[in-house]
């Protein structure tokens, strides 16, 4: 493999970090602070991307406009499902069975939903931008991609200013680190929860209307990347926010440069096996499990073992 | 005003020394009498349709007893089960194919599968937290995947069986009925013993039940290979009367959701409301699909929001509220009781 070759991919590598970073992070905050797994998060992507598809189609609003005002619909959107479906659940320290098979009904309805209204063809957007490529010396890349790239950037900056310069995101962060000694203290817990759900499908719909511009999509889009955002919180040790862009970071990299890793392998002798392209969503598996064997707690509890010791 | 419990409890109403005198008795026959009739149908020369979808019924019940072992008692959601469904269905294919015969296959089936659960068992069970049900949305994609590259079993166009035999519909018929028999057998013994009680200690606190000396990782993994087994021998079972599978049909992310949405239905945590759910999905689904094909998510959705808010237990808990069935004392939100055989541990009354 010839350096051009290895930092082009390199590259891609780091750009598709930002397309997993941008859909993980929703997940994450609404994981950190309710102890949901959103599973109807795949949802909100594919509405996300609709949305987007619609205003670019009807209104000819870019899809980047699209996306800056998917923000606030779903931020309302998402507290709407809060009031009407997920505050009736019972509170837990670890996702519930009710808590699960209710957002995954959910799902189910919100994909119905979109087969209803689009149909299941595969859609997509064009835009002028969407074959142009910024090519730097002998790397080339497309410009959608750095567009995700720059917003998961900005979304994980926003957040981490939240998280640690206003009283909501202290909020947040103790519930995440104790909910009932949060509630001792006089954090509200309903309505921290209700911002945070509202937030966390606010990140899902502008992630999805950013990602409409790189992917085809149809309303079963997401299922892919529901497993792909779990295996990032897992990996950022379930409730950071700069362990997220540590995971999506990873598992990018992982799931580029995988088909190159020659596996040793017997069959009738020893030879390198060199796993295809095609089996790249078995690689996210594959690694969640991996992960969870070695090191349950994440790269963030590596480190925090670590420091422990030192 | 409530009167004290031992005095309404001896208040000799009519309706209540009914219940008393046929209730458990009825309890008791009922499943036979249901077998026996099963067992005796094709003597009525039933139609080839009624034969077909009795068999699609019984396949169907049979995974969803199986679901509800590790999810209903256990606790443990699982998206997962198409895998198991799958190899099932690819195991006894090759078997077949190698000149095993089909019964052998299916057990095979079964093997192989419980082998399987291990691989999201072993990593997952271990830790707390939402990491197993993560695991299993992800499995279904991976083998998915990996079935539709893999050129042995003809990769995502399919694999078929060919039987020399001549295809008797009754066979497969009482196959079904054999798998689904066992699966209920297992489940109730499951319920009746100490093991379906450690089952429902995880399920409640897995602290106290480790606390009270059951290992949970080790029950946990033991119940998801029952479960996976059962399964894949229900899986084989549809392979060799559907005698055409692919990846895209039995690893099916759909298949695994059929399978959850069964016992939900019926009333997770309970013998016979998976088994209810199952004939009432079994019998509905092939209609409700070609009647309605654009809407049956939008109604498994919402079926399936509906019943987590407001009746949890499922059809089990509604007709066990219609008939009055719960008693004053026994607590009112407990929807771990059995409801066949209630506070009965292999034969001692608790």
């Amino acid at each position: 493999m010839t350096l051009v070759r290895c930092l082009n991919l390199l590259t891609s590598a780091l750009l598709l970090a930002g397309i997993y970073a941008a859909v993980a992070v929703g997940m994450t905050v609404i994981y950190g602070v309710m102890k949901i797994v959103n599973l109807a998060h795949a949802g909100f992507l594919m509405l996300g991307m609709y949305f987007a598809y619609e205003l670019f189609e009807r209104f000819h609003i870019d899809p980047i406009l699209g996306a800056m005002l998917a923000l606030p619909v779903f931020f309302l959107f998402g507290m709407g499902v809060h009031w009407l479906l997920v505050r009736w659940l019972p509170k837990s320290d670890t996702p519930t069975l009710a808590s699960l098979l209710l957002m995954f009904g959910f799902w189910l309805v919100l994909q119905n939903v979109g087969y209803l209204i689009w149909g299941n063809d595969d859609r997509s957007i064009t835009t002028p931008r969407t074959l142009s490529s910024v090519s730097v010396g002998p790397i080339s890349v497309p410009e959608v991609n750095l567009i995700v790239f720059a917003a998961a950037l900005v979304c994980l900056v926003v957040l981490q200013i939240v998280f640690h310069r206003s009283w909501f995101g202290r909020s947040m962060r103790a519930l995440i680190q104790n909910p009932y000694a949060a509630q001792i203290v006089g954090v509200d817990d309903e309505r921290t929860s209700r911002l945070t759900f509202g937030l966390g499908t606010a990140f899902a719909g502008f992630a999805g209307a950013l990602l409409a511009m790189v992917y085809t999509f149809s309303p079963d889009f997401g299922r892919p990347f529901l497993l792909r955002s779990f295996v990032i919180i897992v990996l950022g040790g379930l409730e950071s926010v700069s362990g997220v862009a540590l995971g999506a970071v990873v598992l990018a990299l992982v799931e580029t440069f995988g088909p190159y890793v020659p596996i040793p392998w017997y069959w009738h002798g020893w030879f390198f096996y060199h796993f295809s392209e095609s089996l790249q969503p078995a690689v996210s598996f594959g690694l969640l499990v991996v992960v969870l064997l070695i090191m349950p707690q994440g790269l963030a509890g590596l480190f925090a073992k670590k420091r422990r010791l030192a | 005003m409530k009167l004290p419990s031992s005095a309404s409890s001896r208040l000799p109403t009519p309706a209540r020394e009914n219940r008393g005198r046929w209730g458990p008795r009825l309890q008791i026959l009922l499943p036979w009498l249901l077998l026996l009739a099963l067992l005796l149908l094709p003597l009525g020369k039933p139609s080839a349709n009624i034969i077909k979808l009795l068999f699609i019924t019984a396949v169907w019940t049979t995974t969803s007893v199986a679901w509800n072992l590790l999810g209903g008692m256990a606790g443990q959601v699982s998206f997962g089960f198409a895998v198991f469904y799958g190899l099932g269905a690819y195991s006894t294919g090759l078997l077949m194919h190698a000149g095993w015969s089909p019964y052998l296959a299916f057990l095979a089936g079964g093997v192989v599968a419980a082998a399987a659960s291990f691989l999201v068992g072993l990593p997952t069970f271990r830790l707390r937290g939402p990491y197993f049900v993560i695991a299993t949305i992800g499995v279904t994609e991976a083998v998915r995947v990996i079935m539709n590259n893999l050129d042995i079993t003809g990769g995502s166009s399919g694999y078929r069986i060919l039987e020399k035999s001549l295809y008797n519909p009754l066979e497969h018929y009482y196959t079904a009925i054999t798998a689904v028999t066992l699966a209920v057998a297992i489940s109730i013994v499951i319920s009746r013993s100490k093991f379906g009680l450690a089952l429902r200690a995880i399920k409640q606190d897995e602290d106290a039940a480790a606390d009270l000396g059951v290992n949970p990782y080790a029950a946990k993994l033991k119940v998801h290979a029952i479960a996976a087994a059962l399964v894949g021998i229900a899986g084989g079972i549809y392979a060799r009367r559907a005698a055409f599978f692919y990846p895209g049909d039995v690893f099916a992310f759909q298949t695994g959701i059929s399978i959850l949405l069964m016992p939900v239905i019926g009333g997770i945590g309970t013998v016979w409301g998976p088994v209810l759910g199952g004939v009432i999905f079994g019998t509905v689904e092939e209609e409700l699909v070609a009647n309605f094909p654009n809407f049956h998510l939008l109604l498994y959705g919402g079926l399936l929001i509906l019943i987590i808010l407001f009746e949890p237990d499922g059809l089990m808990g509604l007709l066990r509220r219609l008939f009055r069935r719960r008693r004053e004392d026994s607590g009112s939100e407990n929807t771990d009781e059995v409801f066949w055989g209630r506070g009965r541990v292999a034969g001692r009354k608790l």
